[in-house]
């Protein structure tokens, strides 16, 4: 049964992509049919292998939701165009969406510069986007919903864990050099000095992007433990620079019991193909593994096996969008129209079963509420799953800094995305900062 | 919203917590659940009795847990904890009796835990795995260590020696000497007898002995020593009155206002002893004083005459006497409070061991201070030697023949994915190296000539236009990987001998791949001299750089000796390209990252000239490691800051080191 509903899918799937889907469509009064979907995930540059996925993640969902009935009656078109990883070409390229193809939502967008780039554009033209990532947070705007984590939905949590359950005295934070990294250690520190832990016990560095040559950081780092306290390394180090990383990490016959290292931006897409032996042991945080051991997430692991291949794995910001765009259709339905106006209205406190076996919930701060899961990175590639916590409510302005935690985002209620608790007003609707 | 507290309990999901609630009732009620299977044996029903807290498997509460199995002298303790630790066990959801399991389907095939008999079977969500994290796992081995350092495999011994060193306990002490009297590998032996050291400096009741353990430490430089040592120096913070008699191990004495204490961090350590009131900062007292505000003066004093500090400070005074408002004191009053104390940082541990300590730590802290040292050459001259290789190609391409090749990086690039490439179809480490690095030398040697015949060989003397379609080339070339490769990285692993690094001690040590690396940029260093000096084709590829048609004329084609010195620089950047694969990482921008610093050790060096190289490499790799050192949080702003070096030197010598003279300069 199932099998039959995949290959249909599949069928149909190819079917939308040839941009057939409008003939097959049965009109219905509510939304002009068919509903269109934009989908702004670069598909060539340096962004293109994470964003590829996404994109047939989009084209997976669609091409269910079509087979299950569609949207109000209506089939749905994914419109997919490519951003080619360059920021300036996002804001271009939704400006298209919104206005030439007229798309009722997009799903998109993969770096934070690249969504600070679509902001103004959604903005101005009342555009609603859905973004899957895990970013650094200090941001709401009206048209968008982040169905990744804010930090302290991993972040925070992981940090707790290396100081309750490893028992970590002493942090070094490493990171590539860009806002995502700068932003999430500046909120890590704060937080580390209110746990009281000592700022000579805290070590920050920051390498450029594609980074190789970690020798000195690594002994700078083992020579931390040298006054008898336990050395964690937190590391927001983004995509090939950890691999050089781990080698010289397991180099320097560092095992993940001596110094444990968390790892944010270091998932099973990351580490397919790779040669993982270096890494056994060490950490990631995330919202979802493909090792969660739930029947939604069984059953989506195999239709995206089915559809790509056996080799192929899903990731966190592959659930992200399962959620969101689950989240959009119940609300669209609930609103009876696609209105962006309407289905905004109809998605505060939206409930859909999360991939992990719980129930993701979208906030007034347009965030969800999600569980936090630690994994330990196996000889597969793939995480054991240590550590799931109850959902965490997405938190849009850190408590951890003092210029953000008076600050708080209430679309529903107040209207605002950046409401100033002390003074009780809206600092400002657009979200321009 | 983090007050939610994230980490609560680290439970399972809403979920699993419904299903736990529902077990630890039915645990609880143990007697209803008394199933027609064997009861439990004494060791199950020693984790049946601690079934919550294994299965919460929190290090914060998981102690009592371990500490049962560690000491109930039952005879398969050791083994349930090493199948503990291993995530071996697992626990049925619906009494949390703990069994070993095996996936079958939908079910997991329940065995005995010692006996592996059949137990039966469950639906796979009705049992759960424990998994304890890796802080559990080292309490289990800390656990483990009293029976295993008798264990017959060296092995073990020695992993259960590296747990101890985690997590050392008074108890092991004991353990460790019985222990020490029973070994016979020399190795473990000397493994055990440097533990045994460190565990007396920590626990040993005589202080003797403790002071000679310490000081037999003074040639240990490894971080676990150091990490043994210095906790010892710790102190804390004391206030003593000037006229009480001096007690305790006295680190130094503190002055206020000096020494790191302030002031009012100092008359804050009095209030927190209570030797002092709780001070009222300006703002509090004027808030006091407005709120005592009546018939227009406070205290009696009217309320215009209050605009100078001292007022309000006589008339809040006033108001303490009253009793109306706490006692405080003035600035000036606190400050010579202050001089009847003493603020002392007082040691934790005794004189005689304090000092043994301060003279150990001294003399290896000087030692190490002097191996990072030697250290952080060795990493300049990895870096050196890794720079060496990327640029050697571009020394023969750009250097000898004065063609820029942009395109250069991406030749390396190649190399690197040739031995990815091999490493698919030869999945032997070693031969695959051995394959590969004839293969990419092949391979871009091909390529070389076809860039020299298709694109450059049209464009001599033109340097602009050669710089502008390289550039073109590279871009293509990266695409090209891009498309055949994709852009995640891809793994070239090195052969388990070069795995590790060769360790002097914990301040230095160089990994076997750095070091192999440098090997081979001495080799080309040498084989590159000599092909260029002492064989026919270096003298043709030098008379046709410096001057073409003379050298035509005396019988040399010049086109051919272009095509191959230029296949030969690009060879070489293969060969290097599998070199730095394998110590990095292989992707399609790999070469891109080289390009800037490759050009820039040739410039630097000196053009034309292979001693240049090596000298801009050293250069280059040493300044970038100094600059690291003395800034160790930003290592990008350290590549800034030697480019800004770089540039400055560009100034004071435009041709490199090693400027060529004479006839070959105007080449």
């Amino acid at each position: 049964m199932t099998t039959k509903l995949i290959l249909a899918a599949a069928l149909a799937g190819s079917t939308a992509l040839a941009g057939s889907m409008a003939s097959v469509a049965p009109a219905k009064a509510q939304a002009s049919c068919p509903i269109k979907v934009g989908v702004l995930h670069s598909l060539s540059g340096t962004m293109a292998i994470s964003e590829t996925t996404l994109k047939d993640t989009m084209l997976m969902l669609i091409d269910q939701q079509n087979e299950n009935g569609g949207v109000l009656g209506c089939q749905l078109e994914a419109v997919v165009v490519d951003p080619a990883s360059d920021w300036p070409l996002f804001a271009e390229k939704a400006r298209e969406l919104l206005t030439v193809h007229d798309v009722d939502v997009i799903f998109g967008n993969w770096t934070s510069v690249s969504r600070k780039s679509v902001l103004p554009v959604i903005e101005e033209l009342n555009g609603l986007l859905f973004y899957p990532v895990q970013y650094e947070g200090e941001e709401s705007s009206k048209n968008v919903f982040y169905t990744g984590a804010a930090p302290n939905q991993q972040a925070i949590p992981a940090t707790d864990y290396f100081l309750d359950e490893l028992g970590v005295e002493k942090f070094a934070l490493l990171g590539t050099d860009y806002v995502y990294p700068r932003t999430t250690n500046k909120i890590l520190e704060q937080y580390l000095k209110d746990k009281g832990i000592a700022e000579a016990d805290i070590f920050i560095n920051y390498t450029p992007f594609g980074h190789s040559d970690w020798s000195k950081i690594v002994a700078d780092v083992v020579a931390l433990g040298a006054d008898g306290k336990k050395v964690g390394v937190i590391s927001t180090i983004n995509g090939d620079a950890n691999i050089g990383f781990y080698k010289e990490l397991a180099a320097a016959g560092v095992s993940a019991d001596d110094i444990p290292v968390v790892a944010f931006s270091v998932g099973e897409e990351e580490l397919s193909g790779l040669d993982t032996s270096d890494l056994v042991g060490h950490l990631a945080a995330w919202n979802y593994f493909q090792s969660a051991d739930a029947e939604p997430n069984e059953e989506f692991v195999a239709a995206w096996k089915d559809r790509m291949g056996d080799e192929r794995v899903t990731n966190d910001p592959m659930e992200a969008h399962y959620i969101g765009f689950n989240m959009w259709v119940n609300a669209a339905e609930a609103a009876g129209s696609t209105d962006v106006d309407a289905v905004r209205g109809a998605m505060y406190g939206q409930e859909f079963p999360n991939l992990t076996g719980g129930t993701a919930v979208m906030l007034p701060n347009h965030h969800l509420a999600k569980p936090v899961l630690i994994g330990e990175i196996q000889e597969d590639g793939q995480f054991d799953i240590i550590s799931q916590t109850e959902e965490v409510d997405g938190d849009a302005w850190t408590d951890f800094l003092p210029e953000s935690a008076v600050l708080k985002s209430d679309w529903k209620e107040l209207g605002c995305g950046m409401y100033n608790t002390d003074t009780e007003t809206c600092v400002q609707i657009k979200s321009n900062y | 919203m983090i007050e939610r507290s994230p980490l609560a309990g680290l439970a399972p999901a809403a979920a699993l917590l419904l299903a736990a609630l529902f077990w630890a009732a039915s645990a609880l009620a143990q007697a209803d659940n008394a199933a027609p299977e064997a009861a439990p044996t004494p060791i199950e029903a020693l984790l049946l009795d601690n079934t919550e807290l294994i299965q919460k498997s929190s290090r914060r509460t998981i102690a009592p847990a371990i500490e049962a199995l560690a000491q109930s002298g039952l005879p398969n303790a050791p083994r349930v904890l090493e199948m503990w630790r291993d995530k071996e066990l697992f626990a049925r959801k619906s009494d949390g009796r703990f069994f070993q399991a095996e996936r079958d389907g939908g079910n997991y095939n329940l065995s005995h835990i010692i006996t592996g008999e059949p137990m039966g079977a469950v639906g796979r969500r009705d049992a759960k795995q424990i998994k304890p994290n890796s802080g559990i796992r080292a309490m289990i081995n800390a656990a483990l260590v009293a029976f295993q350092l008798s264990d017959p495999d060296p092995n073990v011994r020695l992993e259960s020696l590296a747990a101890i060193e985690r997590d050392p306990e008074a108890a092991h002490l004991t353990a460790l000497r019985d222990a020490l009297g029973r070994e016979t590998d020399p190795f473990v032996k000397g493994n055990l007898e440097r533990a045994e050291r460190r565990l007396t400096v920590l626990f040993d009741e005589d202080e003797a002995a403790r002071v000679a353990a310490i000081e037999s430490l003074a040639s240990d430089l490894s971080v676990e020593t150091r990490a043994t040592l210095n906790p010892l120096l710790s102190t804390t913070l004391r206030v003593r009155a000037r006229s009480d008699a001096v007690e305790g191990n006295i680190a130094r004495t503190l002055t206020p206002g000096e020494d790191g204490l302030s002031f009012s961090d100092a008359y804050a350590l009095l209030v927190r002893d209570e030797l002092a009131p709780e001070a009222i900062d300006a703002s509090a007292r004027d808030a006091a004083l407005v709120a005592a505000i009546s018939d227009g003066s406070v205290a009696g004093i009217p309320v215009s005459t209050l605009n100078t500090r001292a007022a309000r400070d006589a008339a809040y005074s006033r108001l303490a006497e009253e009793g109306t408002v706490p006692a405080t004191m003035t600035e000036a009053e606190q400050i010579a409070l202050l001089d009847g104390f003493v603020f002392e940082e007082i040691y934790a541990e005794a004189p005689a061991i304090t000092n043994a300590v301060t003279a150990t730590i001294d003399a290896i802290n000087s030692r190490v201070a002097l191996y990072e040292t030697a250290d952080l050459a060795l990493d300049g001259i990895s870096l050196a030697s890794i720079y060496f290789l990327a640029a050697i190609g571009l020394a023969i391409t750009f250097g000898v023949m004065g063609v820029i090749n942009m395109a250069h990086g991406e030749f390396i690039m190649m190399g690197a994915y040739t031995g990815y490439v091999v490493q698919l179809f030869i999945p032997d480490k070693t031969l695959s190296i051995l394959v590969a690095l004839p293969l990419a030398f092949a391979i871009t040697f091909l390529a070389g000539v076809a860039l020299e015949r298709l694109v450059i060989r049209w464009l001599y003397h033109r340097p602009l236009e050669t710089l502008l379609a390289t550039f073109g080339v590279s871009i293509a070339l990266q695409q090209l990987a891009k498309n055949i490769f994709g852009t995640q990285a891809r793994p070239l692993t090195s052969p388990e001998w070069l795995d590790g690094a060769l360790v002097l001690n914990d301040a230095v040590s160089i990994s076997y791949i750095r070091i192999a690396i440098f090997v081979l940029a001495v080799i080309f260093f040498l084989t590159l001299l000599f092909i260029l000096n002492r064989t026919r084709l270096g003298l043709e590829v030098r008379a046709v750089t410096q001057n073409p048609r003379m050298a035509a004329s005396m019988g040399i084609n010049p086109d051919k000796i272009n095509m191959l010195t230029f296949g030969l620089g690009s060879g070489i950047a293969g060969i290097a390209g599998v070199a730095i694969g394998l110590f990095a990482k292989v992707t399609s921008d790999l070469g891109a990252s080289y390009i800037v610093q490759s050009f820039m050790t040739v410039v630097v060096g000196g053009v034309g000239n292979i001693f240049g190289t090596l000298a801009g490499a050293t250069l280059i790799g040493f300044l970038q490691k100094g600059i690291e050192a003395l800034n160790p949080s930003n290592t990008l702003a350290a590549q800034t800051y030697m480019i800004i070096f770089i540039i400055i030197f560009i100034q004071f010598r435009p041709k490199g080191i090693f400027a060529l003279k004479g006839r070959a300069a105007e080449a």
